[in-house]
C-alpha cells in the first residue's frame, strides 16, 4: 500500500524542504526506514504545525488557528510503499521504533473516473486482442489447437459466437456434459451468459476446442431460475477429471474458465462451521479442485464484482469478497481492467479468504466483444476478464502441456511476467499486475533453451 | 439439501454409499448420485436431507458441507 509518512527530521532539514529556493530530497529527510521502500521520485513536502492563540487547546483544530512553517514547528512528508502483507505490523512499529516519524497515513489512488457497471464499453475485443499480444502468440503458432478449454456456465451458443467472432468455434461435444436435469446439445444453449464467456475465451484461443458445462442451468431442489448449486460444480469438476485422464499423459491440458461465484454468507454456512465453503479448504468442492489441478489443469475463477468503488448490488459480504474457489490457492484468481489498463471499479479486491494473495493477475473487461447481452453491452464484469485469461492460458498450452509445465509452474509464470500495476510489487487491487503475453514468451522461450 | 462425504472403495456404487451411512432412497438426491471427489483418498459425495445428515455416524461419512447457490458474476448490476 502506499503511504504518506510524516517526518521531523533535524530542523536545518525542515528548513531547506520548506525554502522553495532549495530542492530538498527524500534522501536529504531520511536514509530509510525500516519496511518502507521509499519513492524517491517525490519531493519531500513540508507540513506547517497549526498554532492556537495564546492560551488556546493546544489539540484542537476547532478554534482560531495559525500555520507555522518554521523549522522547530513544521514536519515533512515523504512518500512510500508498504507490503500488503506487513501493513498492519509496520503501521503499528514504526512510530514507536522511530522517534522521527510522526504519523503514517494512507495515499489512495485519486481516480474520479473507474469503469462501472452499466458504463458504455471501453474499446472494442480487436482492442483486446491487440493488448493480449495475439499477433505474438499466433507467430509463434499458439492458437489453442488441440487444447481442451471447458466453459463452466449457463451454456454455450457456438452460432453466436461465430456470428461475431467471424470464424466458427470448434465444440467438443462428446466431452461436454449436462447437470442432471438440464437438457440441451452442447453449443445450442440460448444466448447468454455463458455465450460471452466463450466468445472472450476465443479472442485469445480460437482454435481450442471448447467444452460445454451449463452447470448454471440446474434447476436441482433448493435452486432457482437463474442459479445452479455447488453440488452442481462438484459434479462437473468430477466429469473434467475424467476428460483430462482419457488424454495421453505427454500432450494433457485442460483450461477450466469458471465465472461464478457465491454472493451471499446467508447461503452458505456460518464461517468457523466445518461444512462452511468460503472459508474452509476442506469442503468437498474446494477439494475437488485440488485434484482436478493435481491431475493436471488449469483452473481460472472470476475474482468477482464486488470491488468497493461500484460493487454488484447482490455481493452480501461486508469485506474480503474472493472467498471459496474464488480464492483457492490452486487457481488463478482473475481481476479486471478495462482496455485503459486501469482497474474496472466493481472487479473485487483482496485479502482471499482461502489464499490471502488474491486476485493474482488481472485481464482486460468492459469491451464490446459478443454482443450477448445486446448490441451495446459491453462484455462485462470480472466474468468477462476470466475467460479472457482462460484463453491466453489455452494458447499457451497450445505448445507446453502440463507434462512440460505443471499447473502451479504457469501460474507462477503469469504472477511473475505480469504487468506491475498499482503499488510495487503485489496489491489487493491489481494483485501482480496484468497480464503480460511478452513476459510469458520470453520467459517461456528462455526456458526452452534451458530445456534444450 | 446438504452434502456428505464418504470414503468408499473404488468404483463405488450410490447403493454402497447409501449402505455404508445407513440411508434411505428417499433422503438421498439419487438423480445427482454418488461423485467421485477425490480420487487419491478414494473420497466421494452425495446430497442428501438435512436431517440424514444430521444422524451420519462420524466414523463413516463427513459432512453436513453447505451446497451454496451460485451465480454468473455479469453483468455487474
Amino acid at each position: 500500500m502506499r503511504v504518506l509518512i510524516q517526518l521531523r527530521p533535524s530542523p536545518d532539514v525542515v528548513a531547506a524542504v520548506a525554502d522553495p529556493g532549495v530542492t530538498a530530497t527524500t534522501a536529504d529527510v531520511s536514509d530509510g526506514l525500516p519496511g518502507v521502500v521509499l519513492d524517491h521520485s517525490f519531493t519531500p513536502v513540508a507540513v506547517p504545525r497549526p498554532v492556537p492563540a495564546t492560551g488556546g487547546d493546544p489539540l484542537s483544530l476547532n478554534q482560531a488557528l495559525t500555520f507555522s512553517l518554521a523549522a522547530e514547528h513544521a514536519s515533512v512528508l515523504v512518500r512510500g510503499e508498504i507490503s500488503d502483507d506487513e501493513l498492519s505490523t509496520r503501521l503499528a512499529l514504526l512510530p514507536g521504533t522511530r522517534s522521527d516519524v510522526v504519523g503514517v497515513h494512507a495515499d489512495p489512488v485519486i481516480e474520479s473516473n473507474l469503469t462501472c457497471g452499466g458504463d458504455d464499453p471501453v474499446g472494442d475485443w480487436h482492442d483486446v486482442e491487440r493488448l493480449l499480444g495475439v499477433a505474438e502468440l499466433r507467430a509463434e503458432g499458439l492458437d489453442g489447437t488441440g487444447v481442451a478449454l471447458a466453459i463452466v456456465d449457463t451454456g454455450i451458443n457456438s452460432a453466436h459466437v461465430g456470428r461475431h467472432l467471424g470464424s466458427n468455434p470448434i465444440v467438443d461435444v462428446r466431452n461436454s456434459w449436462n447437470p442432471a436435469g438440464v437438457s440441451g446439445t452442447a453449443g445450442q444453449f440460448r444466448v447468454d451468459h455463458g455465450t460471452m464467456c466463450a466468445f472472450d475465451a476465443l479472442i485469445g484461443a480460437p482454435r481450442a476446442s471448447l467444452i460445454d458445462i451449463p452447470v448454471l442451468l440446474s434447476r436441482r431442489p433448493g435452486g432457482s431460475a437463474m442459479d445452479g448449486l455447488l453440488s452442481d460444480a462438484v459434479a462437473a469438476f468430477a466429469h473434467l477429471r475424467t476428460v483430462l485422464a482419457a488424454q495421453p499423459q505427454a500432450t494433457r491440458s485442460l483450461v477450466v474458465s469458471n465465472s461464478w461465484g457465491s454472493f451471499s454468507p446467508r447461503w452458505d454456512f456460518p464461517i468457523g462451521h466445518p461444512g462452511n465453503y468460503s472459508d474452509n479448504a476442506a469442503h468437498p468442492f474446494n477439494l475437488i479442485i485440488s485434484s482436478l489441478e493435481q491431475a493436471g489443469a488449469d483452473v481460472l475463477f472470476a475474482a468477482g464484482n464486488c470491488g468497493r468503488d461500484c460493487r454488484d448490488s447482490r455481493c452480501a459480504y461486508p469485506d474480503r469478497p474472493i472467498g471459496g474457489a474464488n480464492s483457492h490457492s490452486r487457481v488463478l484468481s482473475i481481476g479486471g481492467v478495462d482496455t485503459t489498463g486501469e482497474r474496472v471499479g466493481y472487479s473485487s479486491q483482496g485479502p482471499g479468504r482461502l489464499s490471502l494473495r488474491k486476485p493474482d493477475v488481472c485481464a482486460y473487461t468492459h469491451f464490446s466483444g459478443s454482443q450477448a447481452f445486446g448490441a451495446a453491452e459491453p462484455d462485462s464484469g470480472t466474468s468477462a476478464a476470466c475467460p479472457v485469461a482462460a484463453g491466453l492460458v489455452a494458447a499457451i498450452r497450445t505448445r507446453w502441456p502440463a507434462s512440460a509445465l505443471s499447473p502451479s509452474q504457469l501460474r507462477t509464470l503469469l504472477r511473475r511476467t505480469a504487468d506491475d500495476r498499482g503499488g510495487v510489487g503485489f496489491d489487493y487491487d491489481y494483485g501482480y499486475g496484468v497480464l503480460d503475453v511478452s513476459g510469458i514468451l520470453s520467459s517461456l522461450r528462455r526456458r526452452e533453451l534451458r530445456v534444450a | 439439501m446438504v452434502l456428505i462425504t464418504v470414503r468408499l472403495p473404488s468404483e463405488a456404487t450410490l447403493k454402497q454409499a447409501m449402505r455404508r451411512l445407513d440411508l434411505r432412497e428417499e433422503e438421498v438426491d439419487t438423480g445427482y448420485g454418488l461423485v467421485l471427489i477425490d480420487p487419491e483418498q478414494s473420497l466421494y459425495g452425495l446430497r442428501v436431507s438435512e436431517a440424514a445428515a444430521r444422524r451420519i455416524d462420524p466414523a463413516a461419512g463427513d459432512g453436513p458441507y453447505s451446497d451454496p447457490r451460485i451465480e454468473p458474476y455479469g453483468p455487474p448490476r
